[in-house]
């Protein structure tokens, strides 16, 4: 048996894995209004992810940032951002450039539901410091 | 001879003139004639205007958030509204459906019902024989003929043969042929539709604003016919609809985020 910081330590420690925090949240969404996001994402966690951008991309039915977040343990996770289609994104300003490979941000949003897998949609994103990634 | 050669005393000589037709009945008969013709116009004109009076659809429409809650699971079929009773064969399809088999995932477009709702941009062309829609959502085009052509026999696809015409200031149309569709009806809830679906739609002008009342029928899947009313808001000044241009891969992405079904 585990004592209880132990207990504690190991649950920080799990969390912490990939640069995941589970936070308990309820939403519902679709993404870009072309399906609906619950049967892959997980509306009841929440995941966030520092990193660096590899690569965004800006097509129709979805668009997708790519983050590389470096792990507590030094490991790192390639993060698949799903965002909305560019036609809608475009129309609020966003262009191909908007978000730049090396560009380093924060992804707040729902995990995929796959095992293995390092999708999140329905996301937030921010500057490190906070500040809204907008055109 | 002439009208204004002919002699003006004496009786008709010309053949096509009734016996003893004078100069002066001649007149009379033509300016008769003409007030008739007038008459007959200006009435045929005024019934026409009232039995065809055009609706202006044409422009830019926008479909978007500012214009009506996105679609989803709940929209625009309302549980305990105006959701979809599915008959047996309905409700079997719906339980076999998994998200992974929906065509959208390989960019296949959507089509009626769904297309209307989708929160995109639409621009509408009214011509004298047709009426041409184009979504900006799929790149899809759809025209709806207004000269009484006959729909065709065996040719059935994604956006089905539309037959319009305009009644009571609204447009009407009238889609069947459409392709089995495992997500035809509504790809949030996994409901197909039938080459047997019809589509009827009328569009008509609120002020600014385009309204549309949708009504489905699919006598394979649903136990009675069901409708959605929805409306768009004027484009902003010189929009122009954008190309789509569905990418293959990013479509089908998501599908490996998913917890599969069946393997």
């Amino acid at each position: 048996m585990l004592s209880g910081e132990v207990k504690e330590d190991v649950v920080k420690a799990l969390l912490w894995m990939s640069g995941v925090v589970l936070i308990g949240t309820v939403l519902v969404t679709s993404v870009g209004a072309h399906h609906a996001s619950a049967p892959f994402y997980d509306p009841e966690k929440s995941v966030e992810a520092l990193g660096t951008v590899t690569e965004f991309v800006f097509r129709n039915p979805h668009s997708f940032v790519y983050v590389d977040a470096v792990n507590a343990d030094g490991t790192t996770t390639a993060w698949e951002v799903e965002m909305g289609a560019s036609v809608m994104m475009s129309r609020r300003g966003w262009t191909p450039e908007t978000i730049k490979a090396g560009d380093q941000i924060k992804v707040v949003g729902q995990p995929s539901r796959a095992p293995g897998t390092f999708g999140i949609c329905c996301a937030e994103l921010t500057k490190l410091d906070g500040s809204p990634l907008r055109p | 001879m002439s009208l204004m050669g002919m002699r003006t005393t004496g009786r008709s000589e010309h053949p096509l003139l009734p016996a003893g037709a004078s100069p002066r009945w001649l007149v009379r008969a033509a300016a008769t004639s003409l007030a008739v013709a007038v008459m007959a116009t200006s009435a045929f004109a005024q019934a026409g205007a009232d039995q065809v009076a055009v609706p202006d659809l044409t422009g830019v429409w926008d479909g978007g958030f500012r214009a009506r809650p996105v679609n989803g699971p709940n929209m625009p079929w309302v549980p305990g509204e105006n959701f979809p009773v599915l008959n047996e064969r309905g409700l079997a399809y719906q339980a076999a459906f998994d998200e992974a088999i929906a065509p959208k995932y390989d960019c296949v477009p959507s089509a009626s019902p769904a297309i209307q709702y989708d929160p995109y941009m639409l621009e509408i062309t009214q011509w004298p024989d047709r009426v041409l829609v184009r979504y900006e959502k799929d790149d899809q085009i759809r025209t709806f003929w207004l000269d009484g052509r006959e729909t065709p026999s065996n040719d059935f696809t994604v956006q089905g043969f539309s037959a319009g015409h305009y009644e009571g200031g609204a447009l009407i149309v009238e889609t069947t042929k459409f392709a089995f569709d495992i997500a035809g009806f509504d790809d949030y809830n996994g409901i197909p539709s039938s080459q047997q679906k019809k589509v009827t739609e009328r569009y008509w002008r609120e002020g600014e604003e385009l309204r549309m009342t949708l009504t489905v029928e699919d006598p394979m899947f649903l136990r009675e016919p069901v409708a959605y009313t929805t409306r768009w808001l004027p484009g902003a000044d010189g929009y122009k609809l954008q190309a789509y241009d569905c990418d293959p891969f990013e479509a089908g992405h998501p599908r490996k985020f998913l917890v599969p079904k069946y393997r």
